[in-house]
C-alpha cells in the first residue's frame, strides 16, 4: 500500500503544480497572486464550503468520536446548517462592502468599519494562529495517519516536511487562485471518497453492523441517545459525564462553534476575492447544508462503526482485498487535512502580507515586488509550519485547541458590521477581550497555563458540558448588548450609519420576511441542536401518544437527526434563496469611503523601528533632519554627530 | 451632427485565458475524482470476478462525462479541441489495448473480461453519441464526422452564398 500512497500523492503534487504553473503563465496583473483579481470562479468557491466546513469538524477527529461516543457525536454535524446559514449571511454582506467600499481584506474591513487597529490586529493574530498552529495540528496529525497506514516507511517528521514542501511550491507559484483552483478538486476528491469507502466497505465486508446492529462503543455510553440536555460535569480532566460528552448544550455549542470557521480570515477573505453569482446559494443549500451535512449524518456512523481500530486499521482491512481501496480509506484522511493546511497557510499568509507587509511596513512596494514579497513569505510560512509541525506537535495541538472559539469571538463584529449598526467599537472590543478570556480559561492553553504558575482550578476543559466557543461567546454577545446599550449615541455611530444606509441600497431582503426567518431559525435550532433534540432519543421508536412501539429498525435518534438535517436544508434555501442571500451581483453605485484614506507613508512608530535594524537610507535624513536625532542607528560616526541647531534659537532676546 | 460610432469592447485576452483556465480547472476536478474511483472499482472488478464492479466502473466514467457535459451548458462552452483529440485517443488506446488483450490473454481471463469491458466501452461510445445527438441533432452530429463535406480548405467557402460549409 505504501508504494501507492507515494505514486497517488505524487500524482497530486503533479496536479497542482500543473495549475499553479498554468496560472503564473497567465499574464495576469502581478497583484492578481494575492487576491486572484477578486474574481475566484464561482464553482471553486462553492465546492470549498463544504469543505471548509467539515475542516472545521475535523474528519478523522469526527470519525473516532463517533467510533466512541456513537451518534451522539454524529449529531453534531447539524451544525453544518448553522455553517451553511453563516457562510451564506457573512459573505453575501462582505462581498458588498468590499466591492462598495474597496476593502481588500477582513481585517481591513472591520478595522475601517469600526475605525479600529486593534480589531485588525486581532484579526493578524488569528491568522497567524490558524496558519500556524492550526494548520500544523492538523498536518501532525495527517502525518501521524500516513506513518501508521505506512507501517513506519514514511516517519511523521518526514511525512511533515514532504507535504509541508509539496504544498509549498505551488502556492509559491501560483498564489490564491492557482491554490483555490487545486483546493476545489481536493474537496470534490472528498465528496466521492466518503460515500465511496461506506458503499464499498459495506459490499465487501458485509456482515451485521449499524444501522441494523447497535453502534460497538464503550459500557456506559449511550450510543443511540442523547444523555441529556446539561449534566453537572467539571470538565474534561475533572470527571467522567454519565453516557457520554454530548449533551445537547454540548452539541449546541460545538455545533456554533464550527461558525469559527467562517469568522477565520482566510474564509472570509475566500468570500470577499469571489466573483459575482450564484456561488454563495449553490455552496450553501446544496453542497454544505445538503451534502456534506447528510454525509455526516447519514454514512460517517456506518464507516465509523466498521473503524473501532482507527482509519489505518480500516485501510489496512480493504487494502487486504483491494489495494487501492485501501488507500482510499488514507486519502479520506488525509486529503482533507492538507485541504485545510493549504487553505489556512496561504489565505493567512497572503492576508498577513497585505494587512502588515504592504499596508504598514512597505506602503510604496510595486505590484510585482508584492508578488515577490508574498512569495517569500509563504516560503517562510510554510517552513514554520513544518517546523512547528514536526518538532512541536504538543504545543500546536494546545494552540490549535483556541483558534475555532477565538474565531467565533469576531462574530459580534461581523454581525455589527453586517447587520447591526448599533453594535459599537468599544463594545465589540470588550466583547471580544472577555470572550477570549473566556475561551482560554475553559480550553488546555488557560489551564495548562494558570494551573502551572498558579493553583489548580475546580474546572477542568468544557465543564458543564459547555463548549469553550459556547462560554465565550454568551459572554461576550452580553458585554455587547450591554455596552451598545450606552452607546447608541457614541460619536462613531455617524460613519456606521453612512456605511449601512449604503448597503441597504444591496437589500437582499424584506423585514416582514427576515422576522419570520429569524423565528423558524430559532425553532429549528431549539429542536434540531437545541434542547429539544433530547426529544429525538424516543420520538419514533416509542411514540408519546400512543402505548404502541414502532419498529423503525434504526435508531429513533439517527431519523430525528435526518429529519432535522431535511429542514435545515430549507432553512438554508430559505435565507439563501429566497430572501436573497445567496446571490451577488455587481453594482452601479458609486462607491464609499470608510474611514481615513489610505495611507501610503509608514507610520512613524513603525519607520524608526525599521531603521534601527536596517538603517535603510545611509543616515542620510538623520543628518538633514535635526528631529529625527533621537532614533539611534548603527553607525557610530552618527552616533556622535550633534544636530545642527541654529545659533541663538530659545534664547530671550532683549528689548529695545 | 455626425452620429456617434459604437463603441467596440474588445474581450481581452486576458480575461479569455482566465476564463479559460477556470473552466479547464473545473473540468480536471471532475474528472480526476472520477477517474480515481473507476480505477478503483475496475481493479475490484478485476480480483473479484463480479462484473457489477465493471459496470460501476464504467459508470464513474460516464457520471464524469455528465459532469463535463452539465459544466459545458452550465459556462456555454463545448468540448474543445484538446478534449476531443484526448477522449478519442483514450477511446482509442482502451479499444486497442482490449483487442490485444484478447488476443494474448489467456483464455480463461479472456471468457471472464470480454463481455463487462467490451460492453462498458461500446456504453462508453453510445453515451457519446447520445449526448452529441441531444446537443446538436441529427443532422449536425453526422456533420461532425464528414470529412468528405468538409473538404474545401479555402476560407471563401464559408461564405453563406457560397453554401457556407464547414
Amino acid at each position: 500500500m505504501t508504494f501507492l500512497l507515494v505514486i497517488i500523492f505524487g500524482l497530486m503534487f503533479v496536479y497542482a503544480l500543473y495549475f499553479a504553473a498554468q496560472t503564473a503563465r497567465l499574464g495576469s496583473k502581478p497583484g492578481d497572486f494575492l487576491n486572484a483579481g477578486m474574481a475566484l470562479p464561482s464553482w471553486s468557491v462553492m465546492f470549498l464550503l463544504p469543505a471548509i466546513g467539515v475542516a472545521a469538524l475535523g474528519l478523522e477527529r469526527q470519525l473516532l468520536l463517533v467510533t466512541r461516543y456513537g451518534l451522539q457525536a454524529s449529531h453534531v454535524a447539524i451544525g453544518l446548517v448553522t455553517v451553511a446559514v453563516a457562510g451564506v449571511l457573512i459573505w453575501n454582506r462582505l462581498w458588498v462592502a468590499t466591492r462598495l467600499a474597496s476593502l481588500r481584506t477582513p481585517g481591513e474591513a472591520l478595522g475601517r468599519y469600526y475605525d479600529s487597529i486593534a480589531l485588525r490586529v486581532i484579526m493578524l493574530g488569528l491568522c497567524v494562529l490558524f496558519a500556524l498552529p492550526y494548520s500544523a495540528h492538523i498536518l501532525s496529525q495527517a502525518a501521524q495517519l500516513l506513518e501508521t497506514a505506512t507501517g513506519g516507511t514514511i516517519s511523521r517528521s518526514m511525512a511533515v516536511w514532504m507535504c509541508a514542501i509539496t504544498l509549498a511550491i505551488p502556492a509559491i507559484i501560483g498564489g490564491w487562485r492557482g491554490t483555490i483552483l487545486v483546493l476545489a478538486m481536493q474537496a470534490l476528491f472528498l465528496a466521492v471518497l466518503l460515500p465511496g469507502i461506506m458503499l464499498f466497505g459495506e459490499v465487501v465486508l458485509g456482515g451485521d453492523m449499524f444501522p441494523t446492529s447497535p453502534m460497538p462503543t464503550a459500557d456506559g455510553i449511550f450510543w443511540d441517545r442523547i444523555p441529556g440536555v446539561l449534566q453537572a460535569y467539571g470538565g474534561v480532566g475533572k470527571n467522567v459525564p454519565t453516557g457520554g460528552i454530548f449533551t445537547t448544550i454540548a452539541i449546541s455549542s460545538t455545533a456554533i462553534s464550527l461558525v469559527g470557521i467562517m469568522c477565520s480570515p482566510a474564509t472570509l477573505y475566500l468570500g470577499q476575492t469571489t466573483k459575482n453569482g450564484k456561488a454563495f446559494a449553490v455552496g450553501g443549500v446544496w453542497l454544505t447544508g445538503g451534502l456534506a451535512a447528510g454525509l455526516l449524518l447519514l454514512v460517517l456512523p456506518v464507516v465509523a462503526a466498521r473503524m473501532p481500530d482507527g482509519l489505518a486499521g480500516y485501510a489496512n482491512v480493504l487494502a487486504d482485498i483491494v489495494p487501492l481501496a485501501g488507500v482510499a480509506v488514507i486519502l479520506l484522511g488525509v486529503v482533507g487535512s492538507l485541504l485545510a493546511v493549504s487553505f489556512f497557510v496561504t489565505g493567512g499568509t497572503l492576508i498577513l502580507f497585505s494587512e502588515l507587509v504592504h499596508t504598514y511596513l512597505f506602503p510604496k512596494l510595486s505590484p510585482a515586488k508584492q508578488r515577490f514579497g508574498a512569495r517569500v513569505g509563504l516560503g517562510i510560512a510554510f517552513f514554520f509550519l513544518g517546523l512547528m509541525a514536526a518538532f512541536m506537535p504538543f504545543v500546536s495541538a494546545v494552540f490549535a485547541s483556541v483558534a475555532l472559539p477565538l474565531a467565533l469571538q469576531l462574530l459580534p463584529a461581523i454581525v455589527g458590521f453586517g447587520f447591526m449598526r448599533w453594535i459599537s467599537r468599544g463594545a465589540v472590543l470588550a466583547g471580544i477581550v472577555l470572550g477570549s478570556l473566556m475561551v482560554i480559561f475553559t480550553e488546555p492553553l488557560g489551564l495548562i497555563l494558570f494551573e502551572g504558575l498558579f493553583v489548580e482550578l475546580p474546572w477542568g476543559r468544557w465543564p458543564l458540558t459547555i463548549h469553550s466557543a459556547g462560554w465565550g461567546l454568551t459572554l461576550n454577545l452580553l458585554i455587547v448588548f450591554l455596552s451598545s446599550m450606552v452607546t447608541l449615541k457614541g460619536p462613531d455611530r455617524y460613519q456606521r450609519d453612512r456605511f449601512h444606509n449604503e448597503m441597504a441600497a444591496h437589500p437582499p431582503t424584506s423585514m416582514g420576511r427576515q422576522g419570520l426567518l429569524w423565528a423558524l431559525a430559532i425553532l429549528w435550532g431549539f429542536l434540531a441542536y437545541g434542547p429539544g433534540a433530547v426529544l429525538g432519543n424516543f420520538f419514533f421508536s416509542d411514540p408519546i401518544f400512543t402505548d404502541l412501539k414502532a419498529m423503525l429498525g434504526v435508531p429513533s435518534l439517527w431519523v430525528w437527526q435526518s429529519l432535522f438535517w431535511l429542514l435545515g436544508v430549507v432553512l438554508v434555501w430559505w435565507v439563501a434563496y429566497s430572501a436573497g442571500f445567496g446571490h451577488t451581483h455587481v453594482s452601479e453605485r458609486k462607491p464609499i469611503r470608510l474611514g481615513l484614506p489610505d495611507s501610503t507613508r509608514t507610520p512613524d512608530w513603525i519607520k524608526s523601528g525599521l531603521k534601527r535594524v536596517v538603517n535603510r537610507n545611509g543616515g542620510d535624513e538623520i543628518e538633514g533632519d535635526p528631529l529625527a536625532a533621537p532614533v539611534r542607528v548603527l553607525r557610530s560616526d552618527l552616533e556622535t554627530r550633534q544636530p545642527r541647531v541654529k545659533p541663538g534659537r530659545g534664547k530671550i532676546k532683549s528689548r529695545k | 451632427m455626425t452620429p456617434r460610432r459604437p463603441v467596440k469592447i474588445a474581450v481581452s485576452d486576458l480575461t479569455t485565458s482566465v476564463q479559460r483556465l477556470d473552466r479547464h480547472a473545473l473540468i480536471m476536478a471532475i474528472w480526476t475524482p472520477a477517474l480515481f474511483a473507476a480505477a478503483v472499482l475496475f481493479h475490484a472488478g478485476y480480483l473479484y470476478e463480479n462484473n457489477w464492479w465493471f459496470v460501476s466502473s464504467f459508470g464513474a466514467l460516464i457520471i464524469a462525462f455528465c459532469g463535463h457535459v452539465i459544466a459545458n451548458a452550465v459556462l456555454r462552452t463545448g468540448f474543445t479541441a484538446g478534449e476531443t483529440a484526448l477522449g478519442s485517443t483514450l477511446l482509442v488506446a482502451a479499444t486497442l489495448a482490449f483487442l490485444v488483450m484478447i488476443l494474448v490473454a489467456p483464455d480463461e481471463l479472456v471468457s471472464r473480461l470480454q463481455l463487462p469491458i467490451g460492453l462498458g466501452l461500446g456504453v462508453l461510445v453510445l453515451v457519446v453519441a447520445i449526448s452529441m445527438l441531444i446537443s446538436f441533432g441529427p443532422r449536425r452530429s453526422f456533420e461532425k464526422f464528414d470529412v468528405v463535406r468538409d473538404n474545401n480548405l479555402r476560407a471563401a467557402s464559408r461564405l453563406p452564398h457560397r453554401g457556407g460549409r464547414r
